[in-house]
């Protein structure tokens, strides 16, 4: 032990510490300060728990309390709060550098130390300086903004409320900060891991070191008797179905008969503290008898092959679709390309682990409520997944803020253990697994094998498109026939194809089980349309731009799915991208003149994003407070995308009030309408909608009942609660033989201009820049929308160059190769406004769009570069010079190409 | 191994169902719950109900599915169960027993709620 003397945020203070007590303990645990964040599993990767020490930004989970005697520490609650902000923490809010907010305390902290050296700094100082703190959100470009913005404050070039948005300027289209960005920038927003439960105590999880096994015993005596230790829970311990049903009852809180995945939760143990649990849990015996592993769905669907679940044949879904005779007019076309591409599994990679808190909450002698808190987008249809896994019905669900989504809590992990343990030890639950443990514990995008046809006629028309996909769905089926459709329903992309053939399936592996991630089907089938296309262009000697334009779908012309869609505004912006496109092929073929071993590149990619599927329906609630505010209910999470803007804007405007008398309640289960999931970019389009039809109700009653106020309706008589609803009335399933039917209502278009260079010498390869033309209607927050389309593109691109989930070796931020701000690009935003026909003041979604174009620009600017096609994601080095191998028969590294020609 | 074919004939598990009650076509999701609340009424619940094993329903049992599409259509969502007993005054157990498949799975479906999920 050492006894310090430390003064943190002002106060000098006392500690007795062990000597390897770290600083990010110390501010969480001791000090109550949980403004500093914990990610990465104390490996300094994050950069979440950046704090100042003696005037340095250091990672307070590697900085020893002993080695810090009389030191001066700072952390983000000693910056400012939220009624006396800190310039920089106004900067980071009033340039939209804020989405989840996970990563924004350390993000500031580490700016400030940079500023009180350098009150002028430039962008390559910041990447510098931050280079070791991660952002999932932002793509980094508002943050590098937000600190060249705090610069100007400091500097007293400008004030922030110079910069502040002026209320009169109007509330839709305007930038105003989000309502909760400035409570996470002051560190002071409630994360799961915040939340303090008087006497919580700890579980650890005994996770499976196995693919595929069956559980013969599991031996707790050790385990029982180590020090701390409440209890051991084992399957036979959850009252309910200790299912986890998303769609299908296939996936157990606890295993009880066989293990399906590496990660696969066996056991539980509750100890005291954190470190007594987790050395419990390596005390527990589990014996298991080893069963064939299949890894690929070839495997899974080989001759003889195991069923996976016992129910259900490891071919667990398809769904075909059929649009004329795509044989006869591929054999018919003038010139056809073939080709097979894959997508790899991914990791979605929201920063914060997979926290969940849970706990009985007595009421004058009712039956308790088990009170869960996490980090759902969808409380009440994961709380009636949980009531059923655990058996228990009296229970409420309550959102935290959420480090970061990107379809990762579509499906719930950690809630069944937690629930589980809080019913079974009848004590208030911690579950705070490690970021190896949350990797282990949730999906992951999807991997896909596509072979893919694409044909058209002599003038360059598309005339037919064939595909055949395959989904590794790994051990869990989760929302696995959802992903497939939607990869269907949006099959031919931002084309009309006259006949489509297609055919897919989804195949339980002993993989990782994949389910929602950003796109979610869409950003796969995707790349291989984008990267084919390209390839027929080049084939048939078409610009790429003009083969593009001339084979998008028109207003009137159906989709894949047969439907016809109303609005397709994408013309307008393939002409927007034209100049960029025009400049960045110029700059580099002049590049390319220069260079030998490097090889500039320019590349496209379009996305037609659906949203608002079939029979989807949101529903919010209104009431019109005695203050003359309005709180709108509904369960509308918002893990970062800003989705408290839009709602608070487009009620304030609707409302003629200010944004102060807007009041959210969207996080419990008890107060909120069921609406649906913060997915699939829906909330805007539906639940925007929802509560436009909402307010539309009480102005009307209001109007009838000549009633001005709370006071007014209530003396008349009216209620002062009104119900709103949005549906896609277009329902049902597609066929399912032919694929035709229902469709989504709306659309958002991008169109993607990817800017790189290729070192044809060691095949690695640089984003300079990428460039979005963007139509997702009206826009209400400018900056949100910004900030979802840089987000998008720098998570695109990292999906296209490095990002992969490998079983067994993905373990942290460092082997996921989780995009820095070292590896952020130029991002450029071209916006247009077509009003959507059905949407809230004519807006439509944007976020999960933002990266379904990206990767297959990506790809199509290295072909442009080096003659390099890469058809299997992601495009290492390499795979970049295998690629080039195969253009280059000599095996020359950038001796194929000659100003852009091949030679 | 089970191929294709079966695959894509055994899909129609996971989607809705229109399906023709009492002279109208309604939408059931794969659980079997109402799409859209708003296609349900006392006549339909009445068939479902007969469906489902029930042949008369009760005052008690319309006492309990009026409480439920009340909270419903007031609140957007589902009422809890010790929410339907305070609403009711019918005891949990007696209203396990009154529907087949339980007050979830029963009287939800009966009163015409639909799943607290919309995914898209």
């Amino acid at each position: 032990m050492k006894k310090v003397s430390l003064n943190v945020n002002g106060v000098r203070r006392q500690f007795i510490v062990q000597p390897d007590y770290v600083l990010l303990d110390l501010l969480r645990k001791d000090l109550c300060l949980t403004g500093t964040k914990q990610s990465c599993d104390r490996k300094g990767q994050c950069g979440a728990c950046t704090v100042i020490v003696n005037g340095k930004a250091v990672r307070s989970c590697l900085t020893k309390v002993a080695d810090l005697d009389g030191a001066e520490v700072i952390s983000i609650e000693g910056l400012g709060k939220p009624q006396n902000p800190h310039p920089i923490q106004e900067a980071f809010v009033l340039a939209g550098a804020v989405q989840c907010g996970f990563c924004t305390p350390g993000m500031i902290m580490a700016a400030k130390a940079l500023l009180d050296e350098n009150e002028n700094p430039t962008a390559d100082d910041i990447k510098k300086a931050l280079r070791r703190n991660l952002c999932r959100c932002t793509g980094y470009k508002k943050i590098i903004e937000a600190i060249q913005l705090a610069g100007r404050f400091l500097r007293g070039e400008l004030t922030p409320n110079q910069v502040r948005p002026d209320p009169n300027q109007g509330l839709i289209g305007v930038s105003h900060p989000r309502p909760s960005a400035m409570i996470k920038a002051c560190g002071v927003a409630e994360f799961t891991a915040d939340v303090r439960v008087p006497g919580a105590t700890e579980l650890a999880v005994v996770h499976s070191p196995y693919a595929h096994a069956l559980v013969k015993s599991i031996d707790t005596s050790e385990a029982q008797k180590m020090p701390g230790v409440i209890g051991v829970m084992t399957a036979k311990d959850v009252k309910g179905t200790n299912r986890l049903k998303y769609i299908v009852s296939d996936r157990p809180i606890l295993c009880d008969t066989k293990v399906r995945f590496i990660g696969d939760p066996v056991a539980a143990v509750l100890a005291e503290t954190r470190e007594q649990a987790v050395a419990a849990a390596e005390a527990v015996k589990v014996e298991y008898e080893l069963l064939p592993v299949m890894m690929t769905p070839e495997e899974a669907l080989a001759e003889g092959a195991p069923q996976i679940h016992p129910d259900r044949p490891n071919l667990c879904y398809s769904q075909p679709q059929v649009r004329g005779d795509a044989e006869a007019a591929l054999a018919q076309s003038a010139a056809v390309v073939e080709s097979d591409f894959s997508t790899q599994t991914n990791h979605q990679a929201a920063l914060e682990p997979e926290a969940c808190v849970a706990y009985l909450e007595q009421e004058n002698g009712d039956l308790p409520t088990l009170v869960v808190i996490g980090r759902s987008i969808n409380i009440h249809y994961h709380m009636s997944m949980l009531q059923d896994a655990v058996g228990y019905e009296n229970m409420r669900y309550e959102e935290a803020y959420s480090g970061g989504q990107f379809g990762i809590k579509i499906d719930i992990t950690s809630e069944g253990l937690a629930a589980a343990a809080a019913l079974h030890f009848q004590r208030p639950i911690r579950y705070i697994p490690s970021l190896k443990e949350s990797m282990w514990l949730t999906s992951k995008r999807h991997a896909f094998d596509m072979k893919v046809r694409l044909g058209a006629d002599a003038q360059g028309k598309l005339m037919a498109y064939a595909i055949d996909f395959t989904v590794n769905n790994g051990a869990y089926h989760s929302n696995g026939n959802v992903i497939v459709n939607r990869a269907i329903q949006m099959l031919s992309g931002s084309y009309y194809i006259p006949t489509i053939k297609a055919m897919s399936r989804l195949v339980y592996t002993n993989t990782t089980w994949g389910a929602a991630a950003r796109g979610a089907g869409p950003p796969q089938v995707t790349y291989a349309l984008e990267s084919a296309v390209d390839m027929l262009a080049e084939k048939m000697g078409i610009d790429a731009l003009e083969f593009r334009l001339m084979n998008l779908l028109k207003p009137g012309q159906p989709r894949s799915t047969g439907r016809v869609v109303e609005q397709w505004p994408l013309p307008e912006l393939i002409e927007a991208i034209r100049p960029h496109y025009d400049r960045a092929r110029n700059d580099a073929a002049e590049f390319n003149r220069k260079d030998g071993v490097r090889k500039r590149g320019v590349g496209l990619g379009i996305g037609s994003f659906g949203i608002g599927g079939p029979g989807d329906t949101a529903t919010v609630a209104v009431e019109l407070d005695p203050d003359g505010g309005l709180t709108v209910f509904a369960a509308a999470a918002d893990p970062g995308e800003g989705n408290d803007s839009m709602l608070t804007q487009i009620a304030a405007h609707l409302m003629d009030l200010p944004m102060e008398k807007i009041r959210l309640v969207t996080r419990d289960t008890e107060r909120t309408t069921a609406t649906g999931p913060a997915a699939g970019s829906r909330i805007t389009y539906m639940v925007g909608r929802a509560m436009v039809d909402a307010i539309d109700k009480l102005k009307a009653a209001m109007v009838e009942g000549n009633a001005a106020s709370h006071e007014q309706l209530r003396a008349i008589g009216r209620p002062i609660r009104y119900i709103g609803t949005k549906k896609n009335e277009d329902a049902g399933p597609l066929d399912p033989q032919t694929g035709q039917g229902p469709s989504f209502e709306s659309q958002v278009h991008a169109v993607q201009l990817a800017e790189v260079e290729v070192n044809t010498a060691n095949g690695e390869v640089r984003v300079n820049k990428m460039t979005t033309a963007v139509d997702a209607g009206r826009v209400i927050n400018p900056k949100n929308l910004e900030g979802q389309l840089e987000g998008g593109m720098d998570m695109g691109v990292g999906f296209a160059l490095r990002e992969k989930y490998v079983e067994g070796q993905t373990k942290d931020w460092v082997s996921f190769k989780f995009p820095t701000i070292g590896h952020s690009f130029e991002m450029e935003t071209i916006i247009r406004e077509t009003p959507r026909i059905k949407g809230p003041l004519g807006a439509t979604g944007v976020g999960e769009m933002t990266m379904v174009p990206t990767a297959p620009a990506v790809m199509n600017a290295i072909a442009n570069a080096c003659g390099a096609r890469v058809r299997h994601l992601p495009a290492t080095p390499d795979k970049v010079l295998a690629a080039l191998a195969e253009v280059s028969p000599l095996g020359i590294p950038g001796g194929i190409i000659s100003n852009g020609v091949k030679g | 191994m089970e191929g294709v074919a079966q695959a894509v004939a055994r899909r129609q598990e996971f989607g809705e169902k229109v399906r023709r009650i009492v002279g109208r076509e309604i939408t059931f999701d794969g659980e079997g719950f109402f799409w859209d609340p708003h296609q349900w009424d006392e006549e339909v619940a009445e068939s479902l109900a007969e469906e489902a094993g029930l042949k008369e329903l009760s005052e008690t049992h319309w006492r309990i599915l009026r409480f439920l599409r009340e909270y419903y259509l007031q609140n957007g969502r589902s009422p809890l169960n010790r929410q339907i007993k305070e609403g009711t005054g019918i005891s949990l157990m007696q209203m396990e027993t009154l529907f087949p498949g339980g007050i979830k799975y029963g009287a939800r479906r009966l009163a015409g709620l639909p799943n607290p999920r919309t995914c898209s």
